[in-house]
């Protein structure tokens, strides 16, 4: 079944009330017109009865009929009938009239051959008893056209407002649902080359506005990953490039001539280490890789933090002592995780810290047992990282020192992301807090 | 000592074959799943060296294949792949060792050396020696010259090793691996921090230098001529 529209929807809505309001409305005003017209006949009859009782009173017996048709003659839409008190019909006015009325005193409405009545019953004399009755018949024709063109009326207005409004409410339920438009519009034409774009969230009617800003925050986070991933493929082929260069350069120059074989030897050891650094460039990115397809799994084995750290610190004794730093740890938890995950996420923070303290400093590994996350900080002396480059320490290839040349053997910048990633796959969360003459890395891992 | 290769990418199996048979082993190669299979079954060879996909059969299946028949030869898988599952899957069915690709060839041969003598039966050497470097395994103590030489734990243990495998290139990784428990691709200049330091000690006040660095490969112990 094919869905109505929401202006649709909206436009039928609105001439079903507009219909039921006018309908409601014409009632009203229906029944107004008659009551109106039944108090006009009552007075009217009253007045009449009044003048005949009258009449018919002070005249004597003789007199009576040629008064009374004077009387009724003014008025032609107008009968009278007097019934004896044992039931005889004394007089009838006309003959047209029903043969048979209501026998109830006041006023009622009858219908005789497409004809309305209001029939007035009274006693002539209303002080007796017993006494003959009086009976006033209104030909009331003409109101009821009146009230039967006022139906038409009312039905003919309500078809056609609940006609207009509908035409009206789509219009404007059209028009109300512009901003929806140009949202769908925007979406229609987001690729992977335009997620700048956004909606204007101020111009959007409050209703929308929070969903125009969850629309530009998915945008937004779109862009971000996109930026990332787009900037990681082209660093991964900047990175190459130098190597493969060297290796292209230095291979051909190499074999342009006869060379003594000491010179082969060179090449090929230079050749080799730029190979190596490449085979370890591509096993880093196929770690990522894995990470961000999830295939990072690790397991779950009781460690004791003191101990696996103390391990590392004493794989980086010789690194440390050599370079004056002094290497430290403190505190202790029991966690569970992949130790040589977490080996290698940690080896990389201290490898880092080691890297960027200077003599006579200080790199100190704390590990804090909360009550719901185990919190290890790797802190080194030295020169901070200005605050609007730590967010971006955990990207991919980003090296907090520029100076550093790309293509040598050193290293290619993924260390803190795989880090970031073991961490992550951990279920913990890592960040770098720095002021002037310290850097903190600090990760929490969850409790298990 | 014959070593058989199945790997069907041509120059993969050529330069490993170069490589090992210039290391000193007889070594075969062959290129496909069901040779490969068919030469693996006649229990001449002393350590198969399996690539993971292979055309005819794939390397899991020639590995059940040579266990099922009661055959207990040291297996060493070469793969592309480095899926957690494939390790799980392969160490089940009863592979001694893998290497991931790219590796380097100086890795692969330490390894292979190490999973061949995995066999053979260690003697209980009380002392390692070579030149005049000494080594007490019971005492911990070295000494060279006759004169004796302070080594902290785990220079002892760099030094064990090196002695043990004198005159093999050692790695890096493998180093990393075996003193210190790090088995992790690392890009750190630990070793080569630790290795001068330990040549520092053992070799620096003698003119026999013992600790060669081999460039782009790794670390060797062994006597060479002044």
């Amino acid at each position: 079944m094919r869905r109505l529209s929401l202006s649709s929807r909206l436009a039928l809505l609105f001439a079903a009330c507009t219909a039921v309001v006018s309908l409601f409305a014409g009632v009203l005003f229906n029944r107004a017109s008659e009551a109106h017209f039944i108090e006009l006949d009552q007075q009217q009859l009253d007045g009449k009865l009044i003048g005949l009782r009258h009449a018919l009173q002070d005249l004597q017996p003789v007199q009576r009929e040629a008064r009374l048709a004077d009387e009724l003659s003014r008025q032609a839409d107008l009968s009278l009938r007097i019934t004896g008190t044992d039931g005889q019909r004394w007089y009838d006015s006309s003959t047209q009239t029903p043969k048979d009325l209501p026998q109830q005193s006041g006023l009622s409405t009858i219908s005789h051959d497409g004809t309305d009545y209001r029939v007035l019953n009274a006693p002539l004399y209303p002080d007796e008893a017993d006494s003959p009755q009086l009976t006033l018949l209104l030909d009331i024709t003409h109101h009821q056209h009146f009230l039967q063109r006022m139906q038409h009326l009312i039905w003919l207005t309500v078809g056609l407002s609940a006609l207009a409004t509908a035409l009206l409410g789509a219009w404007a339920a059209g028009s109300g649902l512009r901003p929806l438009r140009r949202m769908s519009a925007v979406a229609r034409g987001i690729s992977a080359q335009s997620l700048n774009a956004r909606l204007p969230e101020a111009q959007m009617p409050p209703e929308l506005a929070e969903m125009a800003h969850s629309f530009n925050a998915m945008l937004a986070r779109l862009d971000d990953s996109f930026q990332r991933l787009s900037a990681f493929s082209a660093d991964i082929a900047h990175e190459l490039r130098t190597p493969l260069s060297n290796l292209l350069t230095h291979t051909q120059v190499t074999l342009t001539r006869p060379r003594p074989i000491e010179d082969y030897r060179e090449a090929l050891h230079s050749n080799l280490e730029e190979l190596q650094w490449m085979a370890q460039l591509v096993n880093d990115m196929l770690y990522l890789a894995k990470a961000d397809h999830g295939l990072l799994m690790p397991k779950r084995e009781p460690l004791e933090l003191a101990d696996e750290t103390d391990v590392l610190l004493e794989f980086f004794a010789p690194l440390a002592e050599d370079a004056g730093v002094r290497l430290s740890r403190e505190g202790h938890a029991r966690i569970e995780g992949d130790r040589s995950m977490l080996r290698r996420a940690l080896s990389n923070l201290l490898d880092n810290a080691l890297r960027f303290t200077p003599a006579e400093g200080y790199v100190s590994l704390r590990i804090v047992d909360q009550a719901s996350a185990v919190r290890i900080s790797v802190e080194n002396s030295g020169e901070g990282i200005s605050a609007q480059l730590l967010p971006r320490l955990f990207d991919r290839f980003y090296r907090a020192d520029p100076a550093r040349q790309e293509g040598s053997s050193e290293h290619a910048g993924l260390g803190l992301a795989i880090t970031q990633s073991i961490i992550r796959a951990h279920g913990g969360q890592i960040h770098c807090e720095s002021e002037a003459g310290w850097t903190r890395f600090v990760i929490e891992l969850p409790r298990t | 000592m014959k070593l058989l290769i199945v790997e069907d990418q041509a120059k993969t199996g050529q330069y490993l074959r170069q490589g090992l048979t210039e290391a000193g082993f007889n070594t075969e190669l062959v290129a496909d799943g069901n040779s490969g299979q068919q030469l693996a079954l006649s229990g001449d060879y002393a350590l198969l060296i399996l690539d993971v996909m292979l055309p005819g059969r794939s390397g899991w299946q020639i590995l059940q294949a040579v266990r099922s028949a009661g055959l207990d030869t040291p297996v060493l898988f070469l793969t592309a792949k480095d899926a957690v599952e494939d390790r799980v899957h392969g160490l089940e069915i009863g592979a001694d060792d893998y290497l991931v690709k790219p590796f380097a060839f100086s890795e692969l041969l330490a390894r292979v050396r190490s999973l061949l003598r995995r066999g053979s039966a260690t003697t209980q050497e009380t002392s390692l020696q070579l030149a005049d470097l000494r080594l007490d395994l019971i005492r911990r103590r070295v000494e060279r010259s006759g004169q004796r030489i302070d080594l902290t734990a785990k220079e002892f243990a760099l030094l064990e090793m090196l002695l043990r495998r004198q005159g093999e290139v050692l790695p890096k990784s493998l180093i990393a691996s075996q003193v210190w428990d790090m088995n992790f691709d690392s890009d750190t200049n630990v070793i080569e921090v630790a290795i001068r330091r330990l040549r520092l000690k053992i070799d620096d006040e003698f003119p026999n230098k013992l600790i060669h660095t081999v460039r782009g490969m790794g670390y060797v112990l062994e006597e060479r001529g002044a």
